[in-house]
C-alpha cells in the first residue's frame, strides 16, 4: 500500500488512488471544480494543482496516482501552489459575469468559496476587462434545469454525468478557446430522469434548478440528513428546509446506495408532503373533525366491537412506507390487543418488486421505502395481502380494519390498489385509518387519524438491499397530525393499559434485539449517517464571523 | 550532403508506385520484414532518430514502450495534422513522395506490432487525401499492404482520416480523441498513449517526417544514419522556410548546419538592402531568436536548446529589419486564442486574454503595466495546462516581449502624471488613456509581419 504525505500528514492508500483521494481522506481540502468522486477524472480545471517533491512541474491532484513515498504540498502549505491556484482563479474570473447578487448559486458556489479562501484566494485582479466574452443566458433545458453559459467554468462535470452516468449524452461543448459554450443539442429539453443532479454537480451557477431557483437564499436553509422514501432504493439525501417548509432535497454521497445521485422524482417527492391536501385533524366518517382524545376514544369504540362468535379476525394492514419503528408498535398493538387478527403490509406486488430496477441507475419499481423492513418484521403471511383481505371481507370474514397508510411519494397510488382499499373500507363494518392525506379512496373510513408524513417523523427504513437507514425529522407535521408512533402508543395505552416509549432509539433497540437481520446495529451509527454531501460545502472560511445571512 | 527525405521529391510521377519502386521504394520495408520486431526497434534506437513533430523524443524509445498482448491490438497513428504556423514540410513529403511516407508507416507498424494504421490528415490537406489514398490503393494492389505484406505473413491495413481544421488535433491525445470521433480535448497523462491510446489500446503517434526517415535507416543502416548530423541530432531535418527571405520553401538540411548560412544560401538571404532582424526557428510556438542570437546557432536540437529555443517542427520564419514585432505577435497570439481547444482553464482564458491585451496595446489603449501583465499571464499558463498548447502559446509572447521590449514599450501610454490634477494642464483622464504619438505613427505604416497565408 503506497504511503503518501500530504501537507505533513501521512496516509496509506490503495494502489491506483489519486492524490486528491488521499487528501480528501486526510481532510486536506484541495480546491477543485472538475473533479468529482463519482465521475471519471478529466483534469481540466487545473484548480487542484499540487506540488510533489521531485516533480519538475505542478501536477493535478485529481488525475495523478499516488506512488509510495510521495510528498505532496497543497496550496495551504506551498506558496508556489497557492500562486498557481490563484492564477487559475484569476483566469476563471476574466470572463465570469460576477453576478453573484442575482445568482442562485451564491452561498454554495465553489468559485465564490475559493475566491474567499485566505490561502489562495482574495487576489486583487490585474485583469481589467472592458468587454467580457458574451454567451447565452437563461436557457431552459427541460423542466428541471436552467443554463447560464456565462457563469460556466467548463469543468465538464455535467457533460460527463450525462454521457457516463445517465448515459443519454445530452450535453456537449461547442466552439473553442474562451468561446467554449455548453449546449444541449438544439436546446432540446433534457429527457434525463436524473437531470436534477446537474444542478447539484455544477460547482457554479451555470446549471441551476428550476424548482428551487429564487425560492430561498441558501444560507437561510437548515439542513437535515435523511434518506429518500420515494422507492425501495433509499437514496441518501439532505433535506433543506426553512420555516417548517421543505425547500429542496439534494443527494448525499453514499457509494453503497446511490453514489452522489438521486432521481428527479425523488428530488421532488417533498412536494407531496408540502401539499394542501394534508389531513390535519382526526376525522369521523361523517366529515366531523374531532380532537385527539375523542379520536382515540372513537378508535377504541370502533375496534373493541365484540365479535360474538370470536372467529372473525381484525384485519390489520400497515403499508411498507411506515418506518420500522411505527411497524413495530403497529405489530404490538395488533398482536397484544386483538388475539384474533391478521397482519400484513402488501398492497400489491411489493415483495416481488422490491429489488426490481426501473432503470440502470437508481429507480426501483417498488415505491415503498421499507418493504424489506416490513418483511423482516413478519408482516406477511401466506396467503395474505390486500387482495386476500378483500376476499375475506367480501365473505364477511372481518370484524374491523386497522390501516396505516401512506400515499406513495413518487407517482400516484396504483388504481387497482386504490380501488381495493376503497372497497375494503366499504365492506369492513368498522375501520380506523392512520394516514397523512385526505385521499378520495380512503373516504370510507369510519375514523381517519392524521399522522406525520416522511420528513416529519424520525425512524428507520430498510432498503431493497436490507440496509437499515436513518430517516430524519426536518419539519413539524401540519395541524394536529402526530407521528404514527405517538398515535400507536396512545392506542396501545388505550387497549393494553401499557404505554410504550416512542423514542426512536428505544424502539430501534428493541428491533435490534428481536429481528435477526438487525443484530448488532447501532441506531446512532447507521451507515446512512456517514453519507456526505458532494461537493463538500460549509467548510470554507469566511473569516471569524462567517455568513449569517442577516 | 546526404539526402534522406528528398531524394525523390523532384522525380516526376513519384506518386506512381512503379516509378517510386524504381527509386527503391519499399526496399526498407522489405528489409524490416526480414528482421524481428525487436531488431527493427533496436536499429531505429541505434540510429538516434528523434521525433520530427516538434518534441524531439527518441523514436525507438517511444516504440519500446509498446507491449503487445494478444487481446490488446496495437495502433500506429501517423500525425499528418501539420498545423503549426510556418510549417509545411509534411505537406511537401505527402504530396511529392507519398510512398515514402507509406513505407515509413509500414515499417513503424511492423516494429510495434500494429496491424492497423491511420493517417490522420489535416482537413485543409484534403487534396493530399486523394494522393495518399491512391498510394495506399497501389500498395494494396501490389501486395505491399494487406493481409500478407510482401508475402511475409505480416498483415497491415492503412486508413486515412481527415481532420476538420483544428490545431489541437495535432496534439497526440487530441488526435486520438478526434480519431475516436470525440471532441479533440487532449487527455490527461497518465495513462500515456503507449498503454492506453486509441480506443484505450496501446498506440504510437509518429509525425510524417519521422516516419519518412525509416526506409533509409532500414536500407542504409543505423550507423550510417547516426553518422549524418551532429551529436544527439542524427540525420537531416526538413525546414519549411518562410518570411522575409528571398527563396522561401522546403529544404532538407543536415543537422548541425549553421542557421545563418542556411538562411543566406538556401534561403537566398534577406531582400536587397535589408538585414535579418529575428528568426523563429521551429514554428511559432518556439521562442524567437534575435539576429544576434541566431548568429551562433546551428540547426539541431542541442544548439537550439542552448540558445533558449527549440528546433520544433522546423517551421522557420525570418523577419527583416522592416518587420514590426508587436503586430506580428498579435497575429500569432490571435492564432493561439482562436485555436485553444478550451478544455483547461489557463490556456482557454489565458490565450484569449493575451490576445486581447495585445490588441488594445496596438489600438493605443494599453495600460502602463500591460507588458508585465502579459509576462505574468504567461507565467500562470506555462506548465499548468493539460497539453503543450498552453506552453506553445506562451513562448512567442514572452520571447517577443523580452527580446523586443522597446518596440512594445513605445506603444504604452505615459506613466500617470504624479502631480495633483489641479496642477495638470489639459490632460484629462481621457487623453491620458490615449497612446503616445508613436502608436499612431506605428499604426499608420503598413504592417509587415510574417506571411499571414501560412499563419
Amino acid at each position: 500500500m503506497p504511503l503518501v504525505t500530504v501537507d505533513g500528514q501521512q496516509i496509506e492508500v490503495e494502489p491506483g488512488a489519486t492524490i486528491i483521494q488521499a487528501a480528501d481522506r486526510l481532510g486536506v481540502e484541495i480546491p477543485r471544480f472538475c473533479y468529482h468522486p463519482d465521475l471519471r477524472p478529466e483534469g481540466n480545471c487545473r484548480m487542484c494543482l499540487v506540488q510533489v517533491e521531485g516533480f519538475a512541474r505542478l501536477v493535478v491532484a485529481c488525475a495523478t496516482p499516488v506512488t509510495d513515498g510521495m510528498v505532496v504540498s497543497s496550496p495551504h502549505t506551498s506558496a508556489e501552489t497557492a500562486e498557481a491556484v490563484q492564477g487559475v482563479l484569476e483566469f476563471l474570473l476574466i470572463n465570469h459575469p460576477l453576478d453573484c447578487p442575482i445568482c442562485d448559486q451564491a452561498g454554495e458556489c465553489s468559485l465564490q468559496d475559493f475566491y474567499m479562501h485566505p490561502d489562495y484566494g482574495l487576489h486583487t485582479s490585474q485583469v481589467d476587462v472592458v468587454e467580457k466574452v458574451r454567451k447565452r443566458k437563461r436557457i431552459e433545458l427541460g423542466p428541471r434545469i436552467v443554463l447560464d453559459s456565462e457563469r460556466c467554468v467548463m469543468c465538464s462535470r455535467c457533460v460527463r454525468f450525462s454521457a457516463d452516468i445517465s448515459g443519454l449524452a445530452e450535453l456537449q461543448f461547442i466552439h473553442r478557446g474562451n468561446r467554449v459554450e455548453l449546449i444541449a443539442f438544439e436546446d432540446r429539453a433534457l429527457e434525463d430522469p436524473y437531470a436534477g443532479n446537474l444542478a447539484d454537480l455544477c460547482p457554479v451557477g451555470a446549471l441551476t434548478s428550476r424548482d428551487f431557483r429564487f425560492r430561498r437564499r441558501v444560507w437561510h436553509l437548515a439542513h437535515t440528513d435523511s434518506v429518500c422514501a420515494g422507492c425501495s432504493t433509499g437514496c441518501n439525501l439532505r433535506i433543506d428546509h426553512a420555516e417548517n417548509r421543505i425547500e429542496r432535497l439534494v443527494p448525499r454521497r453514499n457509494p453503497a446506495v446511490n453514489s452522489s445521485w438521486i432521481c428527479d422524482e425523488g428530488r421532488l417527492s417533498y412536494l407531496r408532503a408540502n401539499g394542501p391536501d394534508r389531513l390535519s385533524q382526526p376525522l369521523l366518517s361523517g366529515g366531523e373533525e374531532v380532537a385527539w382524545p375523542d379520536g382515540i376514544r372513537h378508535a377504541q369504540e370502533l375496534l373493541a366491537t365484540d365479535d360474538a362468535s370470536g372467529t372473525r379476525p381484525l384485519l390489520a394492514l400497515a403499508s411498507a412506507s411506515a418506518t420500522n419503528e411505527s411497524l413495530l408498535l403497529f405489530k404490538h398493538l395488533v398482536t397484544r390487543a386483538f388475539p384474533h387478527h391478521r397482519l400484513d403490509f402488501r398492497l400489491s406486488q411489493e415483495t416481488d418488486l422490491v429489488g426490481a430496477r426501473q432503470d440502470h441507475l437508481l429507480r426501483r419499481w417498488d415505491k415503498h421505502p421499507n418493504t424489506m423492513g416490513a418483511f423482516y418484521l413478519g408482516f406477511s403471511e401466506q396467503p395474505g395481502g390486500l387482495d386476500d383481505y378483500l376476499q375475506a371481507a367480501e365473505a364477511g370474514d372481518c370484524v374491523a380494519l386497522v390501516l396505516l397508510y401512506y400515499p406513495p411519494l413518487v407517482g400516484d397510488e396504483l388504481p387497482p390498489v386504490a380501488a381495493a382499499l376503497a372497497r375494503l373500507l366499504e365492506l369492513c363494518p368498522h375501520s380506523v385509518v392512520l394516514t397523512t392525506h385526505r385521499l378520495p379512496y380512503l373516504k370510507g373510513a369510519s375514523l381517519s387519524l392524521p399522522v406525520a408524513a416522511w420528513a416529519e417523523e424520525e425512524g428507520t427504513y430498510t432498503n431493497y438491499q436490507g440496509t437499515v437507514q436513518h430517516s430524519a425529522k426536518a419539519t413539524e407535521p401540519p395541524g394536529a397530525a402526530r407521528e404514527a408512533t405517538a398515535v400507536l402508543a396512545d392506542l396501545l395505552h388505550t387497549f393494553t393499559n401499557h404505554r410504550p416509549s416512542t423514542a426512536p432509539e428505544v424502539l430501534f433497540a428493541e428491533l435490534e434485539h428481536t429481528v435477526a437481520a438487525y443484530r448488532g446495529l447501532d441506531y446512532q451509527h447507521l451507515p446512512s449517517r456517514l453519507a456526505s454531501v458532494y461537493p463538500p460545502e460549509g467548510r470554507m472560511h469566511y473569516g471569524e464571523e462567517g455568513f449569517s445571512g442577516r | 550532403m546526404t539526402r534522406i527525405l528528398t531524394r525523390h521529391t523532384d522525380q516526376p510521377d513519384q506518386v506512381q508506385l512503379d516509378v517510386a519502386r524504381r527509386g527503391g521504394a519499399y526496399q526498407g520495408f522489405e528489409a524490416a520484414l526480414s528482421r524481428s520486431r525487436q531488431e527493427v526497434i533496436q536499429e531505429v534506437e541505434a540510429s538516434g532518430l528523434r521525433g520530427r513533430g516538434g518534441a524531439g523524443f527518441p523514436t525507438g524509445r517511444k516504440w519500446s514502450f509498446i507491449h503487445p498482448a494478444p487481446d490488446r491490438p496495437v495502433y500506429l497513428l501517423c500525425n499528418a495534422d501539420e498545423s503549426e504556423p510556418g510549417t509545411f514540410k509534411d505537406h511537401y513529403l505527402l504530396k511529392r513522395d507519398p510512398h515514402l511516407v507509406l513505407e515509413g508507416i509500414a515499417i513503424a507498424a511492423y516494429a510495434i506490432g500494429a496491424h492497423k494504421a491511420y493517417l490522420y490528415l489535416r482537413g485543409e490537406y484534403a487534396s493530399l487525401a486523394m494522393v495518399m489514398a491512391g498510394a495506399i490503393e497501389q500498395a494494396k494492389a501490389a501486395g505491399i499492404l494487406g493481409d500478407s505484406c510482401l508475402g511475409s505473413g505480416y498483415g497491415l491495413r492503412v486508413s486515412i482520416q481527415l481532420g476538420a481544421g483544428a490545431y489541437i488535433c495535432g496534439e497526440e491525445t487530441g488526435l486520438i480523441q478526434s480519431l475516436e470521433g470525440r471532441r479533440a480535448y487532449p487527455r490527461v497523462r497518465p495513462p500515456f498513449p503507449a498503454s492506453a491510446g486509441f480506443l484505450d489500446q496501446p498506440t504510437v503517434v509518429n509525425n510524417v517526417e519521422t516516419l519518412a526517415n525509416l526506409p533509409w535507416i532500414m536500407t542504409e543502416g543505423a550507423d550510417r544514419y547516426a553518422g549524418v548530423g551532429t551529436g544527439r541530432s542524427a540525420g537531416t531535418k526538413l525546414v519549411s522556410l518562410s518570411g522575409q527571405v528571398s527563396r522561401p520553401g522546403v529544404y532538407e538540411v543536415t543537422m548541425g548546419r549553421p542557421l545563418l548560412q542556411f538562411l543566406n544560401e538556401e534561403g537566398g538571404g534577406m531582400p536587397p538592402g535589408r538585414q535579418l532582424k529575428a528568426v523563429i526557428p521551429g514554428g511559432t510556438s518556439v521562442p524567437i531568436l534575435s539576429a544576434d542570437e541566431a548568429a551562433g546557432v546551428t540547426i539541431d536540437y542541442e544548439s537550439m536548446q542552448a540558445a533558449g529555443t527549440m528546433l520544433g517542427s522546423g517551421g522557420m520564419i525570418a523577419f527583416d529589419d522592416t518587420a514590426q514585432m508587436p503586430p506580428a505577435l498579435l497575429r500569432i497570439a490571435e492564432f493561439y486564442a482562436h485555436e485553444s481547444c478550451g478544455e483547461c482553464t489557463p490556456c482557454r482564458e489565458g490565450t484569449g486574454w493575451m490576445a486581447w491585451v495585445l490588441k488594445r496595446l496596438l489600438a493605443g489603449e494599453g495600460r502602463v503595466n500591460d507588458l508585465d501583465l502579459l509576462l505574468r499571464t504567461g507565467d500562470n499558463m506555462e506548465g499548468r495546462t493539460i497539453c503543450g498548447l498552453g506552453d506553445a502559446a506562451v513562448q512567442p509572447v514572452q520571447s517577443f516581449i523580452r527580446k523586443f521590449r522597446p518596440e512594445f514599450e513605445a506603444l504604452l501610454p505615459p506613466a500617470p502624471d504624479p502631480s495633483p490634477p489641479w496642477q495638470r494642464h489639459g490632460h484629462g483622464p481621457r487623453s491620458a488613456r490615449m497612446g503616445p504619438p508613436a502608436v499612431e505613427a506605428a499604426l499608420s505604416e503598413p504592417v509587415e509581419g510574417p506571411p499571414t497565408a501560412s499563419l
